[in-house]
């Protein structure tokens, strides 16, 4: 009986995650695009995320995640107008999905409950 | 923003990430790339920002980035195909006159290339179709000896081939044959025994039984183990047998030899035809019981047979060579120690034997072999040297003009270009194209290979055919269209997709000639080659004359030689006076020796009388030779006298040549004994004569004298031959031998015939070199075209301004003629090279002279000057308002 139990348990949760399966990475990514709000394309994500988390991501693992993250539904993308810098070339800028705000939302509700669970006496100051 | 050049990122990680990253993220990663580089300047400075953006490129290569592999473009895809070839087609016919140049000189290249093609693949065809081909040898003497011009040669004695089947368990089968002109072997009065008249045979060797087997001869009628098994059998090809029997099996049949009835010979099968064979004959008799004299089969003294053997699987040859040399301790040396002969020293310290693999004897040019039919390595080389320089040199003709004329493509690729076309493309495109040509010219070029291919046969003596059956042609031309099409078309294509479309359009791209370096480095080799080829067939020609008048030491002109008097027998006497009364005839004499090609030789060893036991022997000639054989053949006796019959010590007297008085040692030579298997005296010396060709010396030669009938009656005539003397010689011929129809050769004739070689080599050299010129001229003619093209303007202007005509002439053709005399400065020196080792073979050769050189400078000089002249004048005598008005 209680082998079974557990075995249930355990799909339960594999489920759950499927749903919106979000890597550490591409958690900031999404949040930093939607903090963008129309203006996130490569280097100002980039900048963004220097800016406030001092962390240095190159372009070949932002793109990644970026292309994998349209993939998925997360963002969408389209090219701007062509300027005389960045050497005549458009820049493609993302913007978050309905679908992507819902794993967000998710994310950080899984999040908070996990908080939440945390008894006071664990960070107890 | 201004853009500084410094500040843009580095070019070469740029175009890397360019040629990986998938199409649709390429443009704004490449913005990204870009903007993050002038962040890193920032930062960085430049040093740091180029070392961080290559780290982001590197980093930017990984799957989700790489564009996948069917987006690379692949070679040949249907549609595009389909385009290049409609492109190159129009571009073709749009300028009729190029595409005839260019394809006309391609079609001689080609051409030139088949035919010797050809020649080279029947040359290295010969003895390659035996089954067992690897097992055949054929058993040759060889001496190191430095004394002996021949360093190896085909013949042994007869019993070494019982001895190679009994005593040699690696030999599976052994057999000899006589190929060159003794006893009946060479050429005969031939018959069926129930008809009476003769018919003239050429072609007639001996061979033992095991020949058929070891040579896989296929049998038509007859088999191989009966043919020849009996004595007095014969063996003929099908085309004899065709002649003679018509539509029978002619086995068992019977046929006479020389009018010689009591000597019966039967056929013993007939040959199906043979594939090229170093051997060549049309009857073979058998050597089953055959003698030539009383012991002959058991003496040591003589070697005659050329011996073949086939070994057993798995034999190693080098072993077995050594293993024979018991032939020679036990049975060649051991006949001189018998007779006490120094020989014997000589036989021990320096003989050995080889066993030469059959597919190569035709080929090989070292060793002495009688009439055994023979290519040279060397010539084979040199000739397919000849054919690729051609082919290069049409290449080279199509590279020129392709690239001169650019310029009318130049739109075309900067439109291209600009509505996206790649490099690749256009190469792709360009390579069609040249693929275009080369296939015309290759049909073209098959074609008249096909065509002029019974002249080619003519000058080259031999009987190719065109392969048109063979199921390798079709695949074989198409990958040498594919080929030279390449070859020709890789350059141009990589050159006019260079161009930049921005240059194009602005119109800054000079019209066409941006590169004249390579183009008159490509007209240079063309006229160095050229001119290579016209040295050469001058000295070939040259060489040809001096043999043909060189002074001989005798008089060739005006002789007929009756060839097949043997047969005259007792009669010889009576008809040779008959001949002498006639009215136009200078002199008659016989024998079997002259010194041209096609009658005997019968090498001997000479000693001073008395120290045959103490001397080496010379080599020398023997030759038998009637009484007034050297007044008539005209030779000066430099001491003593002519043979006189009226002296009775007479039958013991010898003349003897220059070289054998001094080999001998001889100061004195008049009253000297000489030995050869008896004392001689020396009653003259005849002044040094030619008869072996100019590449030997003069070797030492002896004139005895003989009596009665020989195979050959000279008769010198007072002038020279015309119809009616031969018809008057010819009826004397009639009376006396009314069943032989007569044959006869001019001696001046068969002299030149020992020279065909030299006039074929000449004519090779003659026709390449022509064709070099053909070709050359070709492409000049296009380039002038085009030049002309080019400079009308500068060339109106100046005759505006006064020039005149001669000196617009020398303006234009000033390059041209620099560039040949740079040929000349570079294949002079080139040709003397290869002619002077040519004329080492000759011991009797000519010098080169300067004069080879100049005439052929000017000779190229002045077909190229022809050449450009048309178009040159056409322009110098043209009105300049013709082509000033555009402005």
């Amino acid at each position: 009986m209680t082998r079974l139990f557990i075995f249930y348990t355990f799909k339960v949760n594999i489920g759950e995650m499927s749903k919106h399966k979000l890597g550490e990475l591409e958690e900031i990514v999404l949040l930093v695009v939607a903090i963008l709000h129309g203006e996130a394309y490569g280097i100002a994500i980039i900048n963004e995320m220097r800016e406030r988390l001092d962390r240095k991501i190159s372009i070949g693992s932002l793109q990644t995640v970026l292309r994998r993250l349209e993939q998925k539904g997360y963002v969408v993308s389209e090219l701007g107008e062509a300027t005389k810098v960045r050497g005549g070339k458009r820049k493609r800028f993302f913007t978050i999905t309905n679908f992507g705000k819902d794993a967000l939302q998710e994310t950080r509700d899984q999040r908070l409950g996990l908080w939440n669970a945390i008894p006071g006496i664990i960070f107890d100051n | 923003m201004k853009k500084d050049k410094h500040l843009s990122p580095p070019q070469l990680f740029m175009r890397f990430f360019r040629w990986f990253c998938r199409r649709d993220y390429l443009e704004d990663i490449e913005g990204d790339l870009n903007e993050r580089f002038d962040q890193l300047i920032e930062e960085f400075g430049l040093r740091g920002a180029k070392r961080r953006f290559a780290w982001e490129v590197l980093l930017l290569f990984r799957p989700g980035m790489i564009r996948s592999l069917d987006s690379f473009p692949i070679l040949n895809r249907p549609n595009m195909l389909k385009q290049n070839l409609k492109i190159g087609f129009r571009s073709l016919m749009k300028d009729k006159t190029y595409a005839v140049i260019k394809i006309g000189g391609f079609a001689i290249g080609i051409t030139a290339f088949l035919l010797i093609a050809l020649l080279i693949q029947d040359e290295t065809s010969y003895d390659q179709h035996y089954v067992e081909k690897d097992r055949i040898y054929r058993l040759l003497n060889v001496t190191s000896n430095p004394d002996f011009d021949i360093k190896s040669w085909t013949a042994f004695q007869p019993q070494t081939k019982q001895l190679l089947e009994e005593d040699y368990p690696e030999v599976e089968m052994a057999g000899r044959m006589i190929l060159r002109d003794w006893y009946l072997a060479g050429d005969n009065q031939f018959r069926k025994s129930e008809e009476k008249i003769n018919t003239y045979e050429d072609d007639f060797a001996y061979a033992d039984p095991e020949m058929l087997e070891i040579l896989e001869i296929p049998m038509l009628y007859g088999s191989r183990e009966t043919a020849l098994s009996d004595p007095l059998t014969i063996v003929l090809s099908k085309r004899k047998a065709e002649q003679y029997f018509p539509g029978e099996d002619p086995v068992g049949r019977t046929v006479v030899l020389n009018d010689n009835d009591e000597r019966l010979f039967t056929i013993g099968g007939v040959m199906d035809e043979l594939p090229n064979s170093h051997v060549k004959f049309e009857f073979l008799i058998t050597l089953v019981d055959v003698e030539f004299w009383r012991g002959e089969q058991t003496d040591w003294c003589c070697n005659n047979y050329d011996t073949y053997v086939r070994l057993k699987p798995g034999v190693d040859t080098e072993e077995l060579e050594d293993k024979l040399l018991a032939i020679r301790d036990n049975y060649m040396i051991r006949f001189f120690e018998d007779r006490e002969e120094a020989f014997a020293g000589i036989l021990r310290k320096y003989r050995t034997f080889d066993l030469e693999p059959i597919g190569q004897i035709y080929l090989n040019t070292e060793t002495f072999a009688d009439k055994n039919e023979s290519g040279d390595r060397r010539i084979v080389k040199l000739f397919g040297l000849i054919a690729i320089c051609i082919l290069l040199l049409a290449c080279v003709n199509f590279i020129n003009l392709f690239t001169a004329k650019s310029a009318n493509r130049a739109k075309e690729i900067g439109v291209r270009k600009v509505v996206g076309s790649f490099r690749l493309d256009l190469v792709r495109q360009f390579l069609t194209e040249s693929v275009l040509y080369s296939v015309f010219s290759v049909i073209l070029g098959a074609l008249t290979a096909a065509v002029v291919l019974p002249y080619f046969n003519q000058l080259i003596d031999k009987e190719l055919v065109m392969p048109f059956g063979s199921w390798w042609l079709i695949p074989g031309l198409t990958g040498l269209a594919l080929i030279i099409g390449v070859v020709a078309g890789i350059y141009p294509s990589l050159y006019l997709s260079s161009f930049r479309p921005i240059d194009i359009l602005r119109g800054k791209l000079s019209k066409g000639s941006r590169r004249p370096l390579l183009r008159n480095g490509l007209v240079t080799f063309q006229f160095t080659t050229s001119i290579v080829l016209v040295i050469s067939a001058l000295v070939v020609y040259q060489q040809m004359q001096y043999i043909l008048n060189k002074d001989v030491g005798f008089n060739k002109d005006q002789v007929v030689l009756i060839q097949g008097a043997f047969t005259l027998g007792d009669k010889t006497d009576a008809f040779k006076q008959e001949l002498t009364a006639l009215p136009m005839v200078e002199e008659v004499t016989n024998s079997n020796y002259f010194p041209v090609a096609g009658t005997n030789r019968d090498g001997n060893g000479f000693w001073i009388d008395g120290r045959e036991k103490i001397d080496n022997s010379v080599g020398g000639q023997a030759w038998f030779v009637a009484e007034n054989y050297v007044p008539t053949m005209k030779m000066e006796l430099v001491a003593g006298r002519n043979f006189n019959s009226k002296m009775a010590t007479d039958t013991a007297a010898v003349i003897i040549n220059e070289t054998l008085a001094r080999k001998l040692g001889l100061d004195d030579p008049i009253g000297a004994r000489i030995r050869n298997y008896r004392a001689w005296n020396v009653v003259g010396v005849v002044k040094d004569f030619h008869y072996e060709d100019m590449k030997q010396e003069i070797r030492p030669l002896a004139l005895f004298r003989g009596r009665g009938s020989a195979s050959v009656v000279a008769v010198r005539l007072k002038a020279e031959h015309t119809s009616s003397t031969v018809a008057a010689i010819q009826k004397v011929w009639d009376d006396f031998m009314p069943n032989q129809p007569i044959r006869y050769d001019y001696m001046d004739e068969s002299y030149a015939a020992m020279y065909e070689e030299v006039d074929r080599t000449s004519n090779v050299f003659a026709a390449c070199a022509v064709l070099a010129i053909l070709i050359a001229c070709l492409g000049l003619f296009g380039l002038s075209t085009f030049m002309v093209e080019q400079r009308s303007k500068e060339i109106s202007v100046r005759k505006v301004l006064g020039a005149s005509v001669q000196h617009l002439f020398g303006i234009l053709t000033a390059n041209y003629l620099r560039l040949i005399f740079l040929s000349l400065l570079l294949g002079g020196p080139l040709a003397w090279y290869i002619m002077q080792s040519w004329l080492e073979n000759y011991t009797y050769g000519i010098d080169l002279e300067w004069w080879f050189f100049a005439v052929a400078g000017l000779l190229v000089a002045g077909i190229a000057l022809l050449t450009v002249s048309r178009q040159v004048l056409r322009l110098s005598l043209s009105n300049p308002t013709e082509f000033l008005k555009a402005e």
